[in-house]
């Protein structure tokens, strides 16, 4: 049976926020209140949303995706995905889905050393 | 016009023999059919391909064993009359166990005539090729990526950084092909970076434009980037009058440029990981 | 990964029947021979449709069938509810996921990952729609 649950660390001044293999759509929604919730508790620098091991992306998550990115964007933080599969970004860009104002890297280890960086002044669309 | 065949009569031990080896075969499901094509005798390799036991399906009609869209189609009646009118009767396709799942099955179905040349039956022997099909697809599989890994190369040039240079025209399958190992490669290798050189692409039209596209966002949401090099001023202006958005793109005129901005990125990651550097 | 047997039908009635179908048809596809990214396509596909029968009208059937005809392997799914049926398909066909909401978000792009994708719905009775697949020979 699989574990649904999302988990949240705070690692240095980020958050990192791993999603379950096949999460239903009351544990998406669950991300949005998750993160803004651990968001009051510690002020974050951002947020690192780790998809390595999710195998289906549809609209309603990449939906929640992006206005969770939106969200932190206005707290004043980033949001870089990590570890998308290789058929989950065929199927994305395939679909025309947007995640919005987000940035991507390989691993939580690169989002880490992003996050050390400034953020790209003109955030491009995905 | 055919000679009828006889049934001859062996001595009793040689028939003994003979179902012990009907009995026995593991890999042949050889029946017996009556001319309406119902089952008359099963053995053990029939179980087992089939997944019937005799009791069950002596007396069912073989539609059984058919796909439905098979049974709809007439099959049956198709093969039954030319095994009685050419003797017997080959054939490779779909066949279905008693579960529903399917196999692809090797049948021979032979017309038994008896002396006076009057049908009384068939002989039905079925081989159970699935997993030499399965092979052989996958072989065929194997064979074109192979194919395709000539024609479109995926080189790592430097650790980090992948280099495909595009040749000529990619027509909507390849480039679909061409993506996916890409992406599989930019997991494989955690490149940092996929230079995607075109150079050698003469002319571009609107479909591979929009998966050349379709390839730098899917790259690009893996966490890496994509430099795009040697944009010839034709395709350039072909880019900009389809309308594709090229925010996302880093481009560079020459691919010896794209390569040093490549390997610029990968420095600037390597000094924001050094605490002694003050970068 | 559990067999599937080549048709079947589940019920869709709780939201938690969403992952199920995409499960089921996770298995469905791998069963029937797709690559991974093709399974993940039709998986993702299904998840769409999965869903806007749950959202609009609360219930209805996902059924599947292992297509094979002229040598051509593929998979059907068909979706069918008795909801409240959509006004005009090809309105809603066009809505991009921008405008986020409403019924058929994620439709079209759903499209895009089949090779066939049909609507049959009337308002006041249901929708059906079916979409079909074929394995690259």
């Amino acid at each position: 049976m699989h574990n649904f649950a999302i988990s949240v660390i705070k690692i240095r001044d980020v958050l990192l926020v791993t999603m379950p293999p096949d999460p239903d759509d009351s544990t998406i929604s669950a991300l949005q209140d998750k993160v803004l919730t651990s968001m009051e508790k510690f002020p974050a620098k951002g947020l690192i949303l780790d998809i390595s091991a999710v195998e289906t992306l549809d609209s309603f998550f990449a939906r929640t995706v992006a206005e969770t990115a939106q969200m932190v964007t206005l707290m004043g933080g980033r949001t870089i995905i990590v570890g998308m599969q290789p058929a989950v970004a065929v199927t994305v860009t395939q679909m025309g889905l947007t995640l919005g104002n987000i940035e991507t890297a390989l691993d939580v280890d690169r989002a880490l050393d992003l996050t050390a960086k400034p953020a790209p002044l003109l955030k491009r669309q995905r | 016009m055919e000679d009828p065949k006889d049934l001859r009569v062996p001595d009793p031990s040689a028939t003994e023999m003979l179902q012990l080896l009907v009995d026995n075969l593991r890999d042949y499901a050889i029946i017996l059919l009556d001319t309406d094509g119902r089952v008359l005798t099963w053995n053990t390799a029939a179980e087992r391909i089939k997944g019937w036991k005799a009791d069950e399906i002596i007396g069912q009609p073989i539609s059984r064993f058919y796909t439905k869209e098979d049974v709809e189609g007439g099959k049956i009646q198709t093969e039954l009359k030319s095994a009685a009118q050419e003797g017997r009767f080959e054939d490779e396709g779909w066949r279905v166990r008693k579960d529903g799942r399917r196999f692809w099955a090797n049948v021979m179905i032979t017309a038994l005539r008896d002396k006076d040349g009057t049908l009384r039956g068939f002989g039905k022997v079925t081989r159970d090729l699935t997993e030499r099909r399965n092979n052989e697809e996958k072989i065929k599989r194997q064979a074109q990526e192979i194919f395709e890994m000539a024609a479109v190369p995926i080189v790592q040039v430097w650790q980090g950084i992948l280099l495909v240079p595009l040749i000529g025209t990619l027509d909507s399958q390849r480039s679909q092909q061409l993506m996916e190992r890409l992406l599989h490669r930019v997991t494989e290798t955690r490149s940092s970076v996929a230079i995607l050189d075109i150079t050698g692409v003469p002319t571009i039209d609107s479909q591979t434009a929009q998966h050349l596209i379709e390839t730098v966002s899917a790259v690009r949401l893996l966490g890496a980037d994509v430099i795009l090099t040697g944009v010839r001023p034709n395709i350039a202006q072909t880019l900009v009058h389809l309308g594709i958005d090229l925010s996302n793109v880093i481009t560079r005129a020459s691919l010896a440029s794209g390569l040093g901005m490549a390997l610029g990125i990968l420095n600037a990651s390597i000094v924001a990981k050094d605490p002694t550097t003050n970068a | 990964m559990s067999e599937v047997p080549p048709s079947g039908e589940m019920r869709i009635g709780a939201e938690t029947d969403i992952v199920v179908s995409r499960r089921t048809v996770r298995d469905a596809a791998t069963q029937f021979g797709f690559s991974a990214t093709d399974v993940t396509r039709i998986v993702t596909a299904a998840s769409e449709l999965a869903r806007n029968v749950f959202k609009y009208a609360g219930e209805g059937v996902m059924r599947w069938r292992h297509l094979e005809t002229n040598g051509r392997v593929g998979i059907e799914l068909q979706f069918v509810d008795r909801g409240p049926g959509i006004a005009d398909v090809e309105q809603a066909m066009e809505q991009g996921y921008s405008t986020g909401g409403g019924l058929g978000v994620g439709l079209p792009g759903a499209k895009r990952l089949v090779d066939e994708l049909e609507i049959q719905s009337e308002v006041g009775s249901g929708t059906t729609v079916t979409l079909k697949k074929w394995r690259k020979t």
